[in-house]
């Protein structure tokens, strides 16, 4: 029996060598047709002997290229073209706007196993790559990517490399950043005072580490701080140096199995460490592993990857199994990369320089991701899935979203693909702002796309207005927990109308208040705000983010009054005058916002409970407290109400009422922690319950987003509690949670009030 | 329908926009307001001419009063210009009720306030309004200077911005006074007249660029206006801004930046580096003027942009204070 189909593959199937593939595949199948580029990605047809057209179909996301990346395959019947042969037949569309930026990677085992082969002419050469992996976005000036527009162009090519490169047949055809000790970058060691140590570069790197230095590694998208991970002192020392007191450190381990010695991995877990996009894992540590305890204070679990450049394998052994490595920058500024800054600045942090010769053109920093429920999830998506495009049904051409303030990511979209900017970081500072117009600028050139559209959040004084209002394009402005909402229907593909729980940290209300505990229900073009957290004032505004005991003044004042303000000078006894001053505060409305926000309170728990009353670093009074339960248990919640005002509120002067009875009682921290959390879930159970007896026709789908959905707990326990009521639960997967997901949200909801305004 | 706010009346961002949209659209003086005070040729005298008026709560506070303050703000905004303050008129607006014992003292510290600096008070007005209708006692004041130091106006990249002394001290004193916030502090407002200070300095170095006295918005908003108006961008240096320990603590404290906050009798020149030390010695050797600093530079001419380099080494932009201040930590 004959059979003809067409095949669709969208995802990253360009510049991953696909069509070879496919072109292989087709040939050992013996099936005959064409495939070929196009905007929407890879498209086949196939025709053939029935049971081999099967096969094909079977074989193809089995055996796909390392690189590749299948977000969706669509096999539809097809008319028989009686083909001779199969052929790859030009792109579709050409030009600038179809061009791929590939992603960096890491080294492959082809690679792996020339560099540690001592006949091998690259033998221990740490810039080894094909064309499978090695750097790629980090190093492109300029598309077409190829070697005269990278930071590899002022490395002319040796006889060797240039007849591999040129050799159809070899697997470094056409890698642009080929290179060999002859030809290629090197490595060199240098010390504070910028001179170059005797020696191995990477043997005396790694004697100093284990002696307890503080080195500065260049690496793929930017500079690294290392040291031994398992030296309390070296740690303390950079903690020291680098001013950061708690923020928990990345490390990086040898092997997956010193990971599997040091935390307790699954095996999706080891699979997102090994992939060719390696980013940091957050998993978790076992007790009492040799993993200095000042790595991650306080936490249960610990970021950790696996060496991803040619360098890190040389420099890790058994010798050194773990190191810690953060990157390189000061407090609130972007990533170091370029080696004159990074001498300048690291200076009195660094004690030698681990650096190379070959120039990183677009700083990147690592991923951050963590597995919940068998899903990636991610943290921070940079290193490795940066510039992918995500795809939508939407036309988004020539909009601009310019995300949040902090952790900034940006988007803009080209017909119907979405690409999102690498982490840019706290735009509060002008470095970032000027690492986000250059980053910017360079994507948008690339991609060649004018916007006409620019999408920014409704907060007045976010920093991304100065930036839109320089531009010549008409300016949408987009409420933040909207944006949210809108972000995670997006990934998850739903249009049409549908529940939003968004449990954040602040955002500017159309209210003129602060949102952040938001239930909506909408879509794209609008929305409902149905339900959220009563307000409560946040004296000293901004600073309540560092200083959690002030929204606890905030809570306790607003629920108890008297008692509540009394109680707040005996928990806080050293501020017990400062209190005072923030009650007259609240009273006078003098800088004293209203706020119902989810990150705030948990913050006012935290620092309640003397978790946290000072946070050093984002969301730190929240994680810890988060970090004092067991996610494995189910908790009893406090009593709490949801009361019907202009929308559903959750007030939680009840709860409040129990934990300072259990506190009282001596119970333990982790039990009101874990009860307190389980009391966000009921409360936000009870308000949707609430919601749907009102509406009883609204769609069952539910999206849940916002920062606080980085919580394990609140996540799982929410998806199980919502599945209950008989809803389809829907969380990020392909960008965060977080304002690094925000851009995404903005871009789709400027595109569909675009369409609205053509009617 | 649009209303005024308290916002519009802080100097800040809304001020800025209500003056340019209401009253520089329509009076249309293409003399753009830049200093403190408008300077124009009668005859063959160069003059300047300011007037402010005060409607400070309390009336009395640590350092000073309302009579004081307004002859030493008419003062100082001549002062900034470089003329020789001469005669001020005064115009009160007094609440039914209001005792005249107060009165008297207020108006007392007007004239010891006025012959510090030799200016002769020459005209005034009073208007009683009902019990009410204002909020006890406003003054008015219009003061008339000659100009002795024509400013040079064009800045370079590389010239020193130099502030008279710590930041901050009225906001925090008129605040405490108020007793609202049961704060305690012994601070005390800066209020005072500049005149000769200011002299001092201009003897000191010919080539002082500019001057203002940064009220209303504090030092920051003045130096964004600088900014803005002279198309120069400055980077101070957080570290070298003279602030109080009493003042940082209470701006701490409430959640405020002291940059934002008015003061009374503080000025911030901008003059060539050659002369910053000359300058300096010359503001120290006066009481007022002996915790002078010099807190920044003036680095392109162009783009406009007011920059404060913090002590972990990274830039933050500041912009004119902006009526809310609302978190935007997510
Ligand atoms: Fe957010
Ligand atoms: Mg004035
Ligand atoms: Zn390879
Ligand atoms: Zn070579």
């Amino acid at each position: 029996m004959q059979k003809a189909v067409n095949i669709t593959v969208k995802g990253r199937v360009q510049g991953v060598g696909f069509r070879p593939f496919i072109f292989a595949l087709a040939k050992r199948y013996n099936v005959k047709g064409i495939v070929q580029n196009n905007m929407d990605g890879v498209f086949i047809h196939i025709e053939g002997d029935a049971y081999a057209v099967d096969q094909f179909i079977h074989s193809l996301p089995v055996e796909a290229p390392r690189l590749s990346c299948i977000d969706e395959m669509i096999v539809t019947a097809a008319q028989w073209q009686a083909c001779n042969d199969f052929s790859i037949i030009p792109s579709e569309r050409t030009g600038s706007s179809s061009l791929v930026i590939p992603i960096d990677t890491a080294v492959c085992n082809d690679c792996l196993r020339e560099m540690y082969d001592p006949n091998d002419h690259r033998y221990r050469y740490p810039f080894i790559n094909c064309t499978q992996c090695g750097p790629r976005y980090t190093i492109i000036e300029q598309l077409p990517y190829d070697r005269p527009f990278t930071s590899m162009y002022s490395f002319p090519m040796c006889k060797r490399c240039n007849e591999e490169y040129n050799d159809p047949m070899n697997r470094r055809h056409h890698a642009q950043p080929i290179a060999c000790p002859a030809c290629g970058p090197s490595i060199m060691l240098r010390n504070r005072d910028g001179k170059m140590v005797q020696g191995d570069a990477i043997e005396q790197a790694r004697a100093y580490i284990q002696a307890g230095a503080i080195v500065a590694i260049k690496g793929l998208g930017g500079y690294h701080l290392a040291c031994d991970a398992t030296n309390e002192r070296a740690v303390q020392q950079l903690r020291m140096r680098k001013q950061r007191p708690n923020r928990p450190l990345a490390v990086m381990a040898a092997s997956v199995d010193i990971v599997e010695q040091l935390c307790d991995v699954t095996e999706e877990e080891k699979q997102l460490l090994t992939s060719p996009e390696a980013p940091i894992v957050v998993v978790k540590q076992r007790k009492n592993t040799m993993i200095a305890s000042l790595v991650a204070p306080g936490l249960q679990t610990v970021g950790v990857m696996l060496p991803y450049t040619p360098l890190h394998h040389l420099l890790l052994d058994d010798q050194l199994p773990v190191i810690v490595m953060t990157s390189a920058n000061r407090s609130g500024a972007p990533i170091i990369y370029e080696d004159e800054r990074a001498f300048c600045d690291l200076q009195n942090i660094a004690d030698y320089f681990l650096v190379h010769n070959r120039p990183i053109v677009h700083p990147l920093d690592d991923s951050v991701v963590q597995i919940e429920n068998g899903n990636t999830h991610f943290i921070r998506r940079a290193r490795g899935f940066v510039p992918d495009p995500l795809w939508t049904k939407q036309d988004v051409h020539e909009i601009v979203a310019l995300g949040g303030q902090q952790k900034n990511v940006f988007a803009f979209g080209r017909h119907q693909q979405i690409f999102l900017g690498p982490h840019i970081g706290d735009l509060e500072h002008v470095e970032v702002i000027e690492h986000f117009e250059r980053e910017y600028e360079h994507l948008r050139t690339w991609m060649g796309v004018t916007p006409k559209i620019i999408a920014v959040d409704l907060h007045p004084n976010y920093e991304t207005w100065n930036i839109a209002k320089q531009w010549d394009a008409d300016i949408v402005a987009v409420q933040h927990h909207h944006a949210h909402m809108v972000s995670c229907m997006e990934e998850n593909h739903i249009s049409t109308s549908c529940f939003g729980l968004i449990l954040d940290g602040t955002g500017y209300g159309e209210d003129g208040h602060i949102w952040g505990f938001e239930l909506l229900y909408g879509n794209a073009l609008q929305y409902e705000r149905i339900g959220h957290l009563t307000y409560t004032p946040l004296p000293g505004g901004e600073r309540c983010a560092k200083e959690p005991w002030r929204t606890t003044v905030g809570m306790l004042g607003y629920y108890l009054g008297e008692e509540g303000y009394a109680l707040a000078q005996q928990r806080f006894i050293e501020r017990a005058r400062d209190v005072d001053v923030l009650r007259q505060m609240i009273e006078k409305g003098l800088h004293s916002p209203l706020a119902g926000t989810c990150g705030r309170l948990f913050d006012a728990v935290s620092a309640f409970l003397y978790v946290c009353t000072h946070s050093t670093y984002d969301g730190e009074a929240a994680i810890r407290l988060s970090e004092l339960i067991d996610d494995t248990k189910i908790y009893e919640a406090y009593p709490f109400n949801v009361e019907r005002r202009e929308t559903w509120e959750i007030d939680l002067k009840e709860m409040w009422r129990a934990i300072i009875r259990d506190v009282d009682d001596g119970v333990q921290t982790n039990t009101v922690a874990g009860r307190f959390h389980e009391t966000v879930v009921q409360a936000s159970v009870e308000m949707v319950r609430l919601a749907l007896q009102q509406h009883p026709t609204y769609e069952r789908n539910i999206v849940l987003s916002g920062g606080s959905m980085h919580n394990r707990y609140i996540v799982k326990r929410l998806r199980q509690e919502f599945s209950q009521l008989g809803f389809n639960v829907y969380t990020h997967q392909k960008v965060p949670c977080n304002d690094g997901g925000l851009a995404l949200g903005q871009l789709m909801i400027a595109a569909h009030r675009r369409g609205q305004a053509c009617v | 329908m649009e209303r005024i706010t308290l916002a519009h009346g802080d100097g800040g961002e809304l001020a800025h926009k209500l003056i340019t949209d209401v009253f520089v659209s329509t009076f249309r003086n293409e003399r753009h307001a830049k200093f403190d005070a408008a300077t124009f040729a009668l005859g063959t005298h160069e003059l300047a001419v300011t007037t402010d008026s005060f409607v400070i709560k309390p009336i009395f506070f640590p350092g000073g009063n309302i009579g004081k303050l307004a002859v030493a703000g008419t003062i100082n905004d001549l002062a900034v210009v470089g003329a020789i303050p001469k005669v001020l008129t005064c115009s009160f607006i007094i609440e039914e009720g209001f005792p005249i014992r107060h009165l008297k003292t207020v108006v007392q510290s007007m004239a010891e306030e006025a012959k510090k600096t030799n200016v002769a008070i020459v005209a005034g007005d009073t208007k009683v309004v009902e019990r009410g209708s204002a909020d006890g006692l406003y003054i008015n004041t219009t003061g008339i200077g000659i100009i002795s130091h024509p400013l040079e106006r064009n800045m370079d990249e590389g010239d020193s911005v130099i502030v008279s002394g710590s930041v901050g001290d009225h906001g925090v004193a008129v605040l405490v006074a108020r007793g609202e916030l049961g704060l305690v502090s012994t601070i005390e407002s800066d209020c005072t007249s500049l005149y000769l200070l200011v002299a001092k300095a201009l003897e000191a170095s010919q080539r002082i660029r500019l001057m203002r006295d940064p009220t209303r918005g504090g030092l920051a908003t003045t130096l964004v206006e600088i900014c803005e108006d002279f198309g120069v961008t400055i980077e101070l240096e957080e570290e070298c801004i003279p602030v109080k320990k009493e003042v940082k603590g209470a701006c701490e404290l409430l959640g405020f930046d002291p940059l934002y906050l008015a003061n009374e009798g503080k000025v911030v020149m901008i003059v060539p580096k050659e002369d910053e030390q000359a300058v300096l010695d010359a503001l120290r050797s006066q009481p007022e003027g002996k915790d002078a600093a010099v807190i920044g530079t003036v680095r392109a001419t162009n783009k406009g942009q007011l920059l404060l380099r913090t002590p972990l080494g990274t830039t933050r932009r500041l912009y004119r204070l902006t009526g809310l201040m609302l978190p935007r930590i997510c």
